[in-house]
């Protein structure tokens, strides 16, 4: 075989020819299929559940016929699980809007000017980036308390606004970093001082890394639990993992087809917010955790 | 009267601060003070109901901790969940991301599907993996049965000999796609001309792979690792829910533990000593690692 066709046959694929060839294909297909089946199986089960009813289930069945879609409207009813999404929508938009304006204005400071002292505060974000957020839990916990503010909405927007702050921060530095340095001194030369520089000439042009920030943070919003789960100690405000729990201890835990339904209900927002952004999800992520 | 070079000095300083002044402020309230508070508290005797801290103790509390068979029981818990997740999720990961790593019309609709558990909610999978290794209906025990594997039904939550393996097999379940991601953008990033060079000079898949592609790829192996390793430690959602740490505190964690002495048992300080042990430990590994992969020929820039 000439180097040529070697060469040529080599640049993307492995070599595709022979018997050994074939068989590494089907291996490999082989493998990522079964991933894919398992990775995949537990959530077309859930929704399988939520169509069944108790006897199909504890016949042990997999498949839902007939299908019971009745569970749905029960589910909706009983878990208030409208009330339910208002909370957490209120509470992880509102601190993705906090996360994200701050986080903006910080990556700026840290990836554009040199001021004095930049490296502690970066280094304090770093901290930020690795901490394990249990040991707010029992501080905050008592100082809400203390205030007042146990069961209030912003009881979680605060320590949600935070919690996505070292990161949103880490990742604006990085995009604010790899901008050219002509586009600034342009503006600075036509007047502009620190804050239109930031506004009208760089902040633009970090819409990507905004995108990412602000769907990430969102996202650990909408499923953070245990600051939730203790913050949230009445029923009223509680968001929507700690109220999908909260079903758990309830008459419903016997019904697992309507638990089941409210699973889905819960997770369908969030799945569809994935698949439309799944690139900005994926690519902010490894952009995020590859550009150190 | 300052020069007009130091006022323009003053001036980019100031402008420092007024960008990162928000930042650091919520940083200080949700982050740093909160880590005294811990530190302060963990020093100290308190329920949490009486209006003020109870004594000082000083290190009683960790002394306790010291003595406490189910602090050790969960200590080692969390460190079997590292040890056992760790290499797991990076590896399935790895693979994944090597076989992925190819011209494939499909590759990134496989790489979203992969995602997904990741994108899920840790309740919503706690409760259906719950479903799925209930012993009677479930269905790993029905797929066991049916494939002709009964007498391997299991109450796998049930039983302390399971329970521990069965959370971190959930645990490694829902993390594989985010390393197989991160390992993917890895290897699409790796300097094409040396793998190129090694493959005409006629290296096999194998020895591309474990001579050529493995190596370039340590440092992000090694940051796929940390970022698994941290999440190890920090687990609570997925413990809580499934299994609340029993049976017997055989799956009972760190965090876990944490919960309960606050919560249920009401020792403030004893759970802030928790608090504490687990950042000093997760901080430390971070920081042993980052020196790791400094000392590392590329790593700097991993």
């Amino acid at each position: 075989m000439s180097t040529a066709v070697a060469r040529a046959s080599v640049a993307r694929r492995p070599r595709a020819f022979g018997q050994r060839a074939r068989a590494g294909r089907v291996a490999m297909w082989a493998v990522v299929l079964g991933a894919l089946a398992v990775s995949l199986a537990p959530g077309l089960y859930m929704i399988s559940l939520s169509f069944m009813d108790n006897p199909q289930l504890f016949a042990g069945r997999v498949v839902p016929w007939p299908p019971h879609a009745e569970n749905y409207p029960r589910a909706w009813v009983a878990s208030s699980i409208g009330r339910l999404y208002w909370n957490s929508i209120y509470v992880s938009t509102a601190s993705m809007v906090a996360t994200v304006a701050i986080s903006a204005l910080a990556g700026y400071g840290l990836g554009r000017i040199r001021f004095a002292g930049r490296g502690i505060v970066y280094g304090i974000v770093l901290i930020g980036l690795t901490i394990p957020l249990q040991i707010a839990l029992i501080p905050l916990f008592i100082n809400l308390r203390t205030l007042g503010l146990l069961n209030t909405r912003l009881a979680l927007i605060g320590p949600y606004t935070a919690f996505g702050l070292a990161f949103g921060t880490y990742i604006m530095k990085g995009f604010f970093q790899g901008l050219p340095r002509e586009l600034e001194e342009a503006a600075r030369l036509d007047g502009a001082g620190e804050f239109g520089i930031f506004a009208r000439v760089m902040l633009p042009l970090t819409r990507p890394a905004l995108a990412t920030v602000a769907i990430f943070v969102f996202l650990q919003n909408w499923n953070e639990f245990l600051f939730a789960l203790t913050f949230l100690t009445e029923g009223r405000m509680r968001t929507l993992p700690t109220g999908i729990y909260a079903l758990l201890s309830s008459e419903f835990y016997g019904n697992y087809p309507i638990l089941a339904a409210s699973l889905v209900l819960f997770s369908a927002p969030v799945l569809v917010l994935y698949f439309v952004f799944q690139r900005q999800f994926v690519e902010g992520l490894t952009a995020g955790a590859l550009k150190h | 009267m300052l020069s007009p070079a130091a006022r323009r000095r003053w001036r980019r300083h100031a402008a420092g601060y007024a960008f990162t002044g928000p930042a650091l402020v919520v940083l200080a309230a949700f982050l740093l003070y909160p880590i005294g508070y811990s530190v302060s508290l963990s020093l100290h005797d308190w329920d949490g109901y009486t209006p003020r801290w109870g004594p000082f103790v000083g290190l009683e509390n960790y002394r306790a901790l010291a003595g406490d068979e189910v602090f050790w029981r969960a200590t080692m818990n969390s460190v079997a969940f590292v040890v056992v997740r760790t290499p797991l999720e990076v590896g399935f990961g790895f693979l994944l991301a090597l076989l992925l790593n190819r011209r494939l019309v499909v590759r990134s609709l496989l790489r979203t599907l992969f995602f997904v558990p990741v994108v899920m909610s840790l309740i919503v999978v706690t409760i259906i993996f719950q479903r799925v290794f209930e012993p009677n209906t479930g269905l790993l025990n029905t797929f066991l049965r049916a494939i002709g594997l009964g007498a391997w039904a299991h109450p796998w939550l049930g039983d302390p000999a399971t329970a521990l393996g069965a959370v971190i097999a959930v645990s490694v379940w829902k993390n594989v796609g985010f390393s197989l991601v991160i390992l993917l953008a890895g290897l699409q990033g790796l300097p094409q001309d040396v793998v190129e060079a090694a493959r005409v000079d006629g290296a096999n898949a194998w020895q591309l792979t474990l001579r050529v592609i493995t190596p370039l790829m340590r440092p992000i192996l090694a940051l796929t690792a940390l970022l698994s390793i941290i999440g190890g430690l920090k687990v609570f959602d997925l413990v809580f829910i499934m299994t609340r740490g029993g049976p017997t505190y055989s799956t009972e964690v760190l965090a876990t533990m944490l919960y309960r002495e606050a919560f249920e048992l009401n020792h403030m300080g004893v759970a802030s000593a928790i608090a504490v042990i687990l950042v000093t430990l997760v901080l430390s590994i971070a920081r042993a690692q980052t020196f790791v992969l400094d000392e590392a020929p590329e790593g700097g820039k991993a």
